[in-house]
């Protein structure tokens, strides 16, 4: 068994917790309304207009005019999150973050300690609620797939528990969209097959799956059988930690790029040191206004959690890589390689330290330490600041 | 080319020649020794182009001449014939013919000119130091070298020399262990070699307890050792040794003072369920108290008390056990003293009232 958690509305409700007066009042969280920017999330009185996430924050404005807009404090965000975070780890050491908001948690380890699922589904709400004044939504299933639909199904504030069972009972009236991996094209294509609900793809042979969707059949036909074998990875197994961003408009200056790019570099790496976590190997990811996307990785000497290292070698391989006056739509970049620093040589210290590296230590050590206390803005390389004050002054509307 | 010699004349040098050739070989030659005879003297040399070591033994033969021989085959024949058989070996075109009582071999050879040879450094310097003093120097020590670490300058042992005396220092990054002797050499500025991994556990082997003297020879990228009977060539690591002494704690901090042989039987039994791979152990104190605790992934956990003498503050440090044992099992005195600052920095051990053989231990974070 394992539990899905989704916070409600979660940047809207950490506005609203933040700001009082907002109750009761519309209130959407989102990008720049004159940019690309779109909404990250609309709270329940906002939604009522059609307002939702996803949707570029200009429609937004339109269609709810009288909403409370929000730039996204992400530091904050992330404080919060840190906290339900600090919650789970109460109850589990099986965590599997999807986003700030929202969660897979292993409790097979649990039981003894804590209860049966539902006992423990119902004591982190509980929690979350009483600790932080936030509501979260929980699904407690046997697999990944039905626990996050069960999340979901009775939202805000809602708790799904879908016992062993009744899986079958819970899948089969549930529409073909709810499956994982059914878009706009394989919904169209269960559309003129005429097949609309989850029990009515468990009826379908396998051949059949195989000839219209290919090697992706065999897969619905599993969900749809409530087989989903994947389990709870959390992030201390995780074999890559990264980071992009998408522009708000696509971007030539390579100022700007580089500043973005550290600004990744910084986040990743203090997301390995969080976790204590080195990796051997940088990546890059570039995705250009047509959509074509770049991957290029490079190997450290030695696997590192030094943000300058890091931030070297991937600005190295973005050079490689760029051709100045390139217009990027998303800049990423990440770490793999985490298992290759055995544990016991970060963990054992050394003798020798190089004083350039100590120096690196130094500067980490300090910024994650403030990171932590005053959020990620509190404290950043100056290059890093650059890319928003820059992309700011371009999206200024222009005086007349 | 004729000669005969017995078993046990030739069995000791033989097998020490034979010791530095390496299993596999870039070229066919460098799995043979070679063999040279000349008034009365058989020379055995074996090496793998970064060692060589060289030995000769008196023989009945008046004959001279030189042949390379495989030298796995010819040590194994050799230590396999009965005690104090009497060996003949006769070369003829290109095969060498060993007979011994009604025991016939016959071994391919390739030809002596084409050895390659270490020889002929170009010395600018050497000094003496007895048997004894090298090989406590080189004991005390040697279990502290790197092995196969990109940092190659620490996959050897560095020999310090300077007119006070013969320093050795050996670390991998986490450890490190330094030797002093006290000696008068005729050097007026220090000097640093570093020996390479393979050649010290070469040079220890050849060394006994007497105090006959070694002559070591330096020159810029090779160090000779010559023994009575028998020479060593080593290359040098080219490359800087960090800073050791930046690195040893002084004699001050926290100090206690414990029996070695009970701090190493109870560390070692402690170190029985720590992690076999990391090998971390936490050790707290208290006055006249520590306490050695470990765990491994089974949830298994063993504890010790051992009684000390310590006067100070209670705290909390954890370290590899491995390298404590071996720092502890090399102290030759009766009691270790142990010196701390706190749980971040080094530990340094040494016997009480000797100082020099030192041992500093990296703590781990637990």
């Amino acid at each position: 068994m394992l539990i899905h958690i989704d916070m409600d509305e979660f940047f809207a409700a950490v506005e609203t917790l933040d700001h009082p007066e907002l109750a009761g009042k519309a209130v959407i969280v989102g990008g720049n309304p004159q940019g690309r920017g779109v909404v990250s999330t609309a709270n329940y009185a906002a939604r009522r207009f059609g307002v939702h996430s996803a949707m570029p924050m200009a429609q937004a404005i339109r269609l709810c005019p009288q909403a409370v807009v929000r730039r996204g404090r992400m530091a904050r965000y992330q404080e919060i999150s840190s906290q339900i975070h600090a919650i789970f780890a109460r109850y589990t050491p099986e965590i599997e973050p999807l986003s700030l908001d929202e969660a897979f948690l292993g409790i097979s380890g649990s039981e003894k300690l804590f209860g049966s699922p539902v006992q423990i589904g119902r004591r982190i709400k509980q929690d979350i609620q009483t600790e932080l004044g936030l509501i979260a939504s929980v699904g407690v299933a046997p697999t990944k797939f039905i626990a996050k639909i069960a999340s979901d199904l009775d939202k805000p504030d809602g708790f799904v528990f879908v016992a062993p069972e009744q899986v079958q009972d819970f899948l089969d009236p549930l529409p073909v969209a709810r499956l994982w991996g059914v878009g706009k094209v394989t919904g169209a294509v269960f559309e003129r097959l005429g097949i609309r609900t989850i029990g009515q793809v468990r009826q379908q042979s396998p051949q059949l799956m195989q000839r219209y969707f290919g090697n992706m059949g065999a897969h619905l036909l599993e969900l749809a059988n409530g087989i989903d074998p994947r389990p709870v990875v959390s992030e201390r197994q995780a074999k890559s930690i990264s980071n992009e961003t998408t522009f708000p408009i696509d971007v030539v200056d390579a100022e700007v790029l580089r500043a973005k790019l550290m600004g990744l570099c910084e986040q990743v790496s203090g997301r390995l040191r969080q976790q204590g976590l080195k990796g051997r190997t940088v990546q890059l990811k570039l995705r250009y206004p047509d959509f074509q996307t770049l991957s290029r990785a490079r190997r450290l000497p030695q696997a590192s959690d030094h943000t300058d290292e890091i931030w070297q070698t991937c600005w190295q391989l973005f050079r490689d890589n760029w051709r100045a006056g390139q217009a990027i739509r998303l800049i990423g970049m990440g770490m793999s390689g985490l298992d290759e620093a055995a544990p016991a040589t970060s963990r054992q210290a050394d003798l020798f330290t190089a004083p350039q590296k100590q120096h690196l230590q130094v500067i980490d050590t300090i910024t994650d330490d403030i990171q932590s206390r005053y959020g990620h803005h509190a404290l950043q390389r100056g290059t890093s600041l650059r890319s928003q004050r820059t992309l700011s002054e371009k999206l200024k509307p222009k005086a007349k | 080319m004729k000669l005969s010699f017995s078993r046990e004349t030739i069995l000791k040098p033989l097998q020490i020649v034979s010791g530095v050739v390496e299993k596999r070989q870039t070229s066919p030659i460098l799995s043979n020794l070679l063999l040279q005879v000349s008034s009365g003297k058989l020379s055995l040399t074996g090496t793998d182009l970064e060692v060589q070591m060289f030995a000769t033994v008196d023989i009945d033969s008046s004959d001279s001449g030189e042949i390379t021989l495989p030298a796995r085959k010819f040590v194994d024949i050799c230590k396999s014939l009965p005690d104090n058989a009497q060996i003949q070996l006769s070369i003829d075109a290109d095969k060498a013919l060993i007979k011994s009582g009604r025991s016939r071999f016959s071994l391919t050879t390739l030809p002596a000119n084409e050895y390659p040879s270490l020889d002929n450094i170009e010395s600018n310097f050497s000094f003496e130091v007895s048997q004894n003093q090298l090989k406590r120097l080189i004991e005390q020590t040697q279990f502290s070298m790197a092995q196969q670490d990109v940092r190659y300058y620490l996959n050897g042992m560095l020999f310090e020399i300077s007119a006070n005396g013969l320093n050795t220092v050996a670390t991998d990054g986490h450890r490190l262990a330094i030797s002093h002797q006290e000696m008068a050499i005729n050097i007026t500025e220090t000097r640093q070699i570093i020996i390479p991994r393979k050649g010290v556990l070469e040079i220890v082997r050849l060394l006994d307890d007497s105090d006959t003297p070694v002559i070591v020879t330096l020159s810029s990228n090779h160090v000779r050792l010559q023994l009575p009977d028998v020479s060593f060539i080593s290359k040098l690591i080219d490359g800087k040794f960090p800073d050791y002494q930046q690195v040893i704690p002084r004699l001050d901090g926290t100090r206690i003072i414990c029996s070695r042989a009970l701090l190493h039987q109870a560390f070692s039994r402690a170190s029985i369920l720590s992690n076999e791979k990391y090998r971390g152990m936490r050790i707290s104190f208290s006055e006249n108290l520590i306490r050695a605790t470990v765990h491994n992934p089974e949830q298994e956990e063993a504890e010790e008390e051992i009684e000390v003498e310590y006067h100070g503050e209670e705290f909390e440090i954890g370290f590899n056990v491995s390298y404590l044992l071996d720092a502890l099992n090399a102290v030759k005195t009766e009691d270790a003293e142990l010196y701390f600052t706190d749980s971040n920095h080094s530990c340094l051990i040494c016997g009480v009232g000797d100082v020099k053989s030192r041992y500093v231990v990296m703590p781990m974070r637990l």
